[in-house]
């Protein structure tokens, strides 16, 4: 694992030295690597057994995107080296706190009020305010964030513990209808809300990318949960309907799927910006312009949700094939968690998590290269983005914690006590010793 | 649950396999028809942000080159021009948004390495450095130059100086000049709007008034009208002209005065060195509408000035039909008024000619051409552009130019250090017809030492308003070409 920590590393100092890229760089790029190694320091520390593959690969994809971003703008360079710090923060916190993952599962219905509370923050008047066309920002204080990229953790966390409580028995109830065997309409009412849930955020925030992310979790997580295939076919469902319903209603959805079809015609207006991707990954080719050598900088949010296009044309095909492959590390070693593990809590966390970052990332590499329409969403561990990237290190977190309670449960590592185990063992012990002393001083 | 995770997982594998092939697809299969699409500027900013030889002058002053920008910009250099507005009808603007101008444009395979003789010594070098721009050396002396300016002042006009043998600009300065700096900065909107307003001024800052404009020329024709009489045989020096202050040419009967109404008169060496008109109108209807349109073609009147920058003007004078009609108009265009025009540039190469025994050598303002290890590349060799007179015409013409710069019009103002002895004839074309606001253009051509001529020279003042128009072409020419010429002799 040191080795690919490393590997990586030397692929971000490489990077940054073939780049036209300043001097000045080089400090932040020593405090990532610094960050980077103490995170990794911190997983050999807190969960020995995890899986040796996922912080080394998100750790490629924070550096990829750091490189990129520093070679957009210095100063963006410097807030996203502060971001990776409190994500590693962060990540180091929660596997400091969450020792015994099952234990989350006694919260499940703080989770939800989380959840819902986060991700309709915005829609406060005088709280949310609308950047970029979708109104996800919260301003509190001197603080901007999303809260919808923690909300999605939150009610990944639900849905994993109110199914695994609840999952078994939604799937026995069932009625058969022709072939079909439907569940009981108030089994359904959970899929209903959480359908309900993506259209509010859809229609309250205008932001699709999320609405579309939040959908395919919940009827992800359902389907596995009760193994009931009638649940993606009405998910599907949902789903289609929310579509044709948004397109007929809604201008910027109409729009959006447009530029998908045809971004030329509309070159001057809202198709610039895909128009400039292809452009730019066009001109990228196999091997790329080389850092410092395109011109990602035409492409509008290019540091942010078009940072894969930014990466594909400097570092061509090559970079960006880095880029899926990494994505698709972090899946598999997402999903294996979920196989290996017994606990159902546990099998839905770790699904529910992978699928997050696994959908997010098609979503938007889709959009950006037109294999769906483009909905606005961060590329995770790559984009420009404090919300985003702390609460994709959290989510990695929890992944690693779960691997490595599996990893302790099968007996691959020695299930040593925990840091407060020990800490509540040592503070046991010094009473004792002190009792002790009392006696023997008698 | 594990079966379903399985299937998400392959559900998961297809989605990314899809991304794949969509990306493949994009950066393999359409790569050609993307970078050929017109609104992809990708390739043609790439070509811009590349290296660029620098611009220089005979003596070795760097007028323009490509230096690195502050890291994070936009583009990786910049095209800076140190002179300032000093060499900006030479050099033009190196620009993406509005092209680029002058030797800027004309020199651009060159100054990039875009030549074939560049990329062909580029491919042996190919492991030393990607940077195979050459750069481009002028004619011109930047001390001459700036003498020019200084002379020149804040008043509209344009001083050029040739060498006289090889037709080499020592300088060239028109005002109103320009800041290639503003144009060439990278924000591309602001030079746009400077742009337009520098090209919206009356007084043109943005062309090479020296060869892109012409004047009306006033007195400093009858060097052609003499030259092309001489050639003739219809006037010699020993011709004596009557005392008249009037001379009606045929067809009017508005005559023709001399300057403020004096008369005037004598042989030919008095009358060309008090610069009378009446003779020389008579002179031009002696010869004839058809050989006074022969001479000034013999001269170059009516073809673009041969240079090698963008867009020469050509001199006017006017066709055989035209005048065989207005033979008043033939008349004054003898002394260089009507319909006459002449190129600032062209003017000089006649007065050069007259120094060269009758030959005039194409001007030229870059010299030559080096690539990035400084080999020369290219060198301009001087070539005769026109025989336009006789070598004992040109002796005469030298003696009588000589007398006006001694003790004729120019005497007063014409005044070389070290007592070099120059040739010179003085212009005032008076623009305006009677009761307008006075305009007029203020001339002086000529060249020195007159015995052993180097340097030629014409400057021209416009005037457009009293103080300019108040002085002769020699009170206010003559001190300037007295300026650039000391410049110009002193060098070397």
């Amino acid at each position: 694992m040191a080795g690919l920590v490393t590997a990586g590393a030397y692929t971000l100092a490489s990077l940054g030295q073939n780049a036209v890229i300043p001097s000045r760089i080089l400090p932040f790029l020593g405090l990532m690597l610094l960050l980077l190694v103490s995170a990794h320091v911190a997983v050999r520390w807190l969960a020995s057994g995890a899986d040796s593959t996922l912080l080394p690969v998100a750790a490629l994809l924070n550096g990829l995107g750091y490189v990129m971003i520093a070679r957009l703008s210095e100063r963006l360079a410097g807030l996203q080296t502060t971001w990776t710090f409190i994500g590693i923060a962060v990540f180091i916190a929660v596997l400091v706190f969450v020792e015994r993952i099952n234990d989350l599962s006694r919260y499940t219905w703080h989770f939800f009020a989380a959840g819902a509370g986060l991700l309709l923050l915005p829609l406060i008047p005088g709280l949310g305010f609308s950047s970029g066309g979708a109104r996800i920002w919260v301003n509190i204080g001197p603080i901007n964030f999303q809260p919808g990229e923690f909300a999605k953790l939150a009610l990944a966390l639900f849905f994993a513990g109110y199914l695994a409580e609840r999952g078994r028995l939604i799937s026995t109830s069932t009625r058969r209808l022709g072939p079909f065997t439907i569940p009981e309409s108030r089994d359904l009412l959970p899929l209903v809300a959480a359908w309900g849930f993506s259209v509010v955020i859809m229609v309250g925030q205008k932001d699709l990318g999320s609405s579309l992310l939040f959908f395919t979790l919940f009827v992800v997580m359902v389907w596995v949960a009760t193994e009931k295939t009638s649940y993606l076919v009405i998910g599907l469902g949902l789903f289609v309907v929310a579509c044709v319903v948004a397109y007929n209603l809604f201008d910027h959805v109409q729009t959006r799927v447009a530029v998908w079809l045809d971004p030329w015609s509309r070159y001057d207006g809202k198709g610039y910006q895909i128009a400039q991707a292809m452009f730019a990954l066009g001109n990228g080719g196999v091997t790329g312009t080389g850092l410092g050598r395109g011109l990602p900088q035409r492409i509008p949010e290019a540091k942010n949700d078009f940072i894969f296009a930014a990466i594909g044309e400097e570092m061509g095909l090559l970079g960006a094939t880095i880029v899926l492959l990494s994505f698709m590390v972090i899946i598999g070693a997402g999903l294996r968690i979920a196989l290996r593990t017994q606990r159902p809590f546990e099998k839905l966390l770790a699904t529910g998590l992978t699928t997050i970052i696994g959908v997010q990332a098609f979503i938007i590499i889709g959009g950006v290269i037109r294999v769906v329409p483009l909905t606005g969403i961060t590329l995770p561990f790559v984009s420009y983005g404090g919300s985003s990237l702390v609460a994709n290190y959290a989510l990695l977190a929890l992944l690693i914690r779960l691997s490595d309670v599996s990893a302790r449960r099968l007996g691959e590592v020695p299930d040593t006590p925990m840091l407060s185990e020990r800490w509540a063992a040592r503070r046991a012990r010094k009473r004792t010793d002190d009792v002790t002393t009392e006696v023997s001083d008698l | 649950m594990n079966q379903r995770i399985r299937r998400l997982a392959l559900a998961l594998l297809v989605l990314y396999a899809v991304l794949f092939v969509q990306l493949n697809f994009i950066q393999v299969g359409r790569k050609a028809s993307l970078d050929a699409d017109v609104r992809n500027t990708r390739q043609t900013v790439r070509d811009f942000d590349e290296p660029r030889g620098p611009i220089l002058t005979a003596d070795g002053v760097v007028i323009a080159e490509s230096r690195r920008t502050q890291p994070g910009s936009t583009y990786s250099w910049q095209r800076v021009y140190p002179e300032g507005e000093l060499f900006a009808h030479l050099t033009g603007y190196f620009t993406l948004a509005y092209g680029a101008t002058q030797v800027e444009r004309v020199m651009n395979d060159v100054l990039s390495g875009n030549t074939a003789e560049q990329q062909l010594s580029g491919v042996w070098s190919v492991f030393d450095t990607d940077d195979n721009s050459g750069s481009v050396t002028l004619t011109l002396d930047a001390n001459v130059q700036q003498a020019a300016k200084d002379a020149l002042g804040e008043r509209e006009g344009s001083v050029v100086v040739l060498d006289v043998q090889t037709g080499a600009v020592k300088a060239m300065w028109s005002w109103p000049s320009f800041d290639p700096n503003v144009i060439a900065d990278h924000d591309s909107a602001e030079a746009g709007v400077w742009l337009q307003f520098l090209d919206l001024l009356p007084s043109k800052p943005l062309l090479a008034n020296a060869y892109q404009e012409r004047y009306m020329p006033g007195s400093t024709f009858k060097v052609i009208t003499t030259a092309a009489a001489l050639e003739a045989g219809v006037v010699s020096l020993d011709t004596v002209f009557a005392e008249e202050s009037q001379y009606l040419p045929p067809q009017t009967d508005d005559p023709i005065e001399n300057y403020n109404g004096r008369s005037c008169g004598g042989d030919l060496t008095e009358v060309f060195r008090r610069s009378c008109n009446t003779p020389f109108a008579r002179l031009s209807i002696d010869l004839g509408p058809s050989n006074m349109v022969e001479a000034a073609t013999r001269f170059g009147i009516g073809e673009d000035v041969p240079f090698d920058l963008p867009s020469p003007a050509a001199s006017a004078f006017g066709d055989v039909d035209y005048f065989v009609d207005n033979l008043p108009l033939l008349a004054i265009g003898g002394f260089g008024q009507g319909n006459t025009q002449m190129v600032p540039l062209h003017m000089a190469a006649i007065a050069a000619a007259i120094a060269n025994r009758g030959t005039m050598m194409t001007p030229f303002a870059i010299d030559l051409t080096r690539d990035h290890d400084g080999k020369v590349l290219d060198r301009t060799e001087p070539t005769m552009w026109r025989q336009v007179m006789s070598p004992g015409v040109a002796s005469t013409m030298v003696d009588l130019m000589k007398v006006v710069a001694s003790s004729g019009t120019a005497s007063c103002c014409l005044k070389l250090a070290d007592g070099v002895v120059a040739a010179a004839k003085t212009g005032t074309a008076q623009l305006n017809g009677p009761g307008e606001p006075e305009r007029s253009h203020a001339w002086m051509i000529g060249f020195a030492p007159a015995d052993t001529p180097r340097y030629a020279f014409a400057v021209v003042l416009k005037g457009t308003n009293a103080e300019i128009s108040a002085g002769t072409g020699g009170t206010l020419a003559g001190p300037v070409a007295s300026k650039v010429m000391n410049a110009a002799l002193r060098d070397r």
